[in-house]
């Protein structure tokens, strides 16, 4: 991936981070330019969101906060963890085309600075535990060779025995993990798809066999894994299309070790919807029935999302019976119509991942 | 130049001397030539238009463009001018001197908006217009700055409906994103049948929709028979056709969704409520609880409607339509 970055923009102020030093070093021949503004999007013209620039910058807010979930929705209450902003993935459906108004890839050059600060919080916090993510507003690993988070992450986080820091993908980019000394608490995670979806919208991934493969390769390394089926599609064939992936997770993975499996139908702020069809115009991700749901987001229309739900469910299960499964912002009657329980709320869907978390990653604190 | 110093040097220019077609400083588009037409019939040439006399002695109009215009409708001969030639003003003086006799007596519709800030580009930056110019114009927002200027790129019969029809900027951004055949196809739907700020929106937003998941293109949808009969329809007036339209339109995007709402509504009809209950559907079917209403006269009244309901056969096997 990051093969494809052909120019860095260092912020006002950004230099002297040790972080700039080191992407500097590992990326000696791309052109280099200093900014002292911070490059807001100021037309539609720059709808390509400038991917190939990695922008090199400090974040002055806070780098640690809980998932905001959605109203009238169950969260899964983890923290993330703002390590930068856009991906240089570039799926169709992806809601950081609309989220940020700043084009190219952020990488926040402060975040070891700030590290100490995200320790104290923790730290003064010992009953409570942190699932912790990095992959809300960007890929976790797409960028590792040249930002090196994993190693920074994984050692930074590897005395704190109340966190589970989660790594969430969608590339093989495995390389910086499997060589850092570190395995406790690491979740390293995948978004799935059907191959259909994937080859056909995720257009800077791994295909869903590499993905599944880098998986295997993590776990018989010693880390704990997790698949996310987000978001899931309504197309043609779209049954088949999710139980192929299915049946590769059988043959890849050993689902003892999966610490959990989150499912999430396709939903986006109406916004979205205008900028997918002018940037990728020849997605049919868009075709299926989608209402106005009760946070503003468009849903699919309910029997949509409890058939594909109770499917999945149905297929993962006999898989493996119990991966964890939970349903990403979701409300409660279609907890119990698809999966046959409720969390009934955001705190007790937090409640039952901290208990997978005790559970699979063993931890004792 | 001093521009409180303009020499207002009065000509007289033969008619046939100023063209029709809008030259470098126009700014009217769309507008009904009937209002001021009638004025100098009755009041006379109040105003004389500026224009400027070129060195290939061809006279371009500056202010007053339609004023000349009602004036060879009404065939005059010759129209006394205010000549500013010679007297050292740049063309984007002339511009922003029409541009402010404009802004002093009328509002500017969407194509001349987009028309004025395509030549305020020759002047300036597209950052100095939306800073300076956004606000003269009416123009809430950079978005919709950057809309207008694409405007005028379109046929001159599609800018004509855009300038008459009270399009929200929503829908032009959707029908701007549209190809040129679809766009002038919905346009014409938008503009026969004169659909509402609302329903614009929801017609361009069905039919690209269907468009897209479909494979047909727009026309080919809006040319079959059902629409076409709608069209044709002499029995409906306007606001029936155009709710129709909508309605038909929905059917097609959100079939399961349509279906659903007839297939519940119909559970509710042959329970046979009383005249007072009403049971509705949440929204979409999104939220699980459905809604009972009833209307009372007194607590009787009350009473006697939660009876009749109590007994009435079938209420408990009132569900959500999908589950059969």
């Amino acid at each position: 991936m990051e093969r494809l970055i052909r120019k860095i923009i260092i912020e006002e102020g950004a230099r002297h981070y040790g972080q700039s030093g080191r992407i500097l070093k590992r990326l000696p021949d791309i052109a280099v330019e200093e900014a002292d503004d911070d490059g807001s999007l100021q037309s539609e013209t720059q709808m390509d969101l400038d991917k190939e620039t990695l922008r090199l910058l400090r974040f002055k807010g806070e780098f640690l906060k809980p998932c905001p979930g959605t109203k009238g929705y169950i969260c899964c209450g983890y923290q993330i963890l703002n390590v930068g902003t856009n991906c240089p993935i570039d799926c169709s459906y992806c809601i950081l085309q609309a989220y940020f108004n700043k084009p190219s890839l952020r990488i926040f050059v402060n975040l070891e600075n700030e590290l100490e600060h995200i320790g104290k919080v923790i730290d003064s916090n010992p009953e409570r535990i942190f699932r912790i993510g990095t992959g809300e507003f960007t890929d976790s690993l797409a960028l590792d060779r040249v930002t090196g988070w994993s190693g920074l992450l994984a050692s930074f986080f590897s005395n704190k025995k109340n966190v589970v820091l989660e790594l969430k993908t969608k590339t093989d980019n495995i390389d910086g993990l499997l060589s850092s000394p570190y395995r406790e608490r690491i979740i390293v995670s995948w978004s799935l798809n059907s191959a259909d979806i994937s080859s056909r919208e995720e257009h800077g991934a791994v295909s869903i066999k590499k993905r599944l493969t880098a998986a295997k390769r993590c776990q018989e390394e010693g880390f704990n894994v997790a698949f996310h089926f987000d978001p899931l599609i309504h197309y043609r064939g779209w049954s088949e299309g999710y139980l192929e992936t299915i049946e590769l997770l059988d043959r890849y993975i050993d689902p003892r070790k999966v610490i959990w499996v989150s499912m999430g139908c396709l939903r986006y702020i109406p916004y979205l919807k205008s900028i997918i069809r002018k940037r990728h115009p020849g997605t049919h991700i868009l075709d299926g029935e989608f209402i106005n749901a009760e946070d503003g987001k468009m849903r699919y229309f309910k029997p949509v999302r409890l058939e594909m739900y109770s499917f999945m469910s149905r297929n993962l299960c006999k898989w493996h019976d119990d991966l964890g499964l939970y349903l990403c912002m979701e409300s409660s009657d279609i907890w119990m119509s698809s999966l046959g329980w409720s969390p009934e709320d955001t705190t007790g869907l937090s409640g039952y991942l901290d208990k997978r978390a005790l559970k699979i990653c063993k931890i004792s604190y | 130049m001093d521009k409180n110093q303009i020499l207002k040097k009065a000509v007289s220019v033969d008619i046939e001397e100023l063209d029709e077609k809008p030259g470098p400083f126009c700014m009217s588009f769309g507008f009904d030539p009937d209002n001021i037409t009638a004025s100098v019939r009755t009041a006379g040439l109040i105003n004389m238009p500026l224009i400027r006399r070129t060195g290939a002695g061809s006279v371009d109009i500056v202010a007053g463009y339609r004023r000349i215009l009602a004036l060879k409708r009404l065939n005059w001969e010759k129209v006394p001018c205010i000549d500013l030639c010679g007297q050292g003003l740049s063309d984007k003086d002339l511009f922003m001197l029409n541009l402010y006799d404009n802004l002093c007596t009328r509002r500017f519709n969407n194509v001349e908006k987009g028309m004025i800030i395509n030549r305020l580009l020759k002047y300036y930056t597209m950052e100095d217009i939306y800073r300076s110019y956004m606000g003269l114009l009416d123009i809430p927002s950079r978005r919709e700055a950057d809309l207008l200027i694409k405007i005028e790129g379109l046929d001159p019969e599609d800018k004509e409906i855009m300038a008459r029809e009270p399009l929200s900027i929503k829908s032009i951004e959707s029908l701007l994103e549209l190809d040129s055949p679809s766009q002038k196809t919905a346009l014409k739907w938008i503009s026969n049948l004169k659909l509402n700020t609302n329903q614009q929106a929801l017609f361009i937003d069905y039919i690209n929709d269907i468009s897209i998941r479909d494979g047909k293109s727009i026309r080919e949808i809006l040319d079959d028979e059902v629409f076409k009969g709608l069209f044709m329809n002499r029995d409906q007036n306007n606001p029936q056709k155009a709710k129709r339209l909508i309605d038909l339109l929905r059917s097609r995007r959100l079939p399961l969704l349509t279906g659903s709402e007839k297939a519940f509504a119909g559970q509710v009809f042959k329970l046979g409520l009383p005249k007072n209950v009403r049971i509705k559907h949440p929204p979409f079917f999104e939220n699980p609880d459905y809604l009972l209403e009833i209307s009372f006269r007194d607590g009787g009244n009350l009473i006697e409607t939660i009876n009749a309901l109590a007994g009435i056969k079938g209420l408990s096997n009132l569900k959500d339509p999908w589950k059969g």
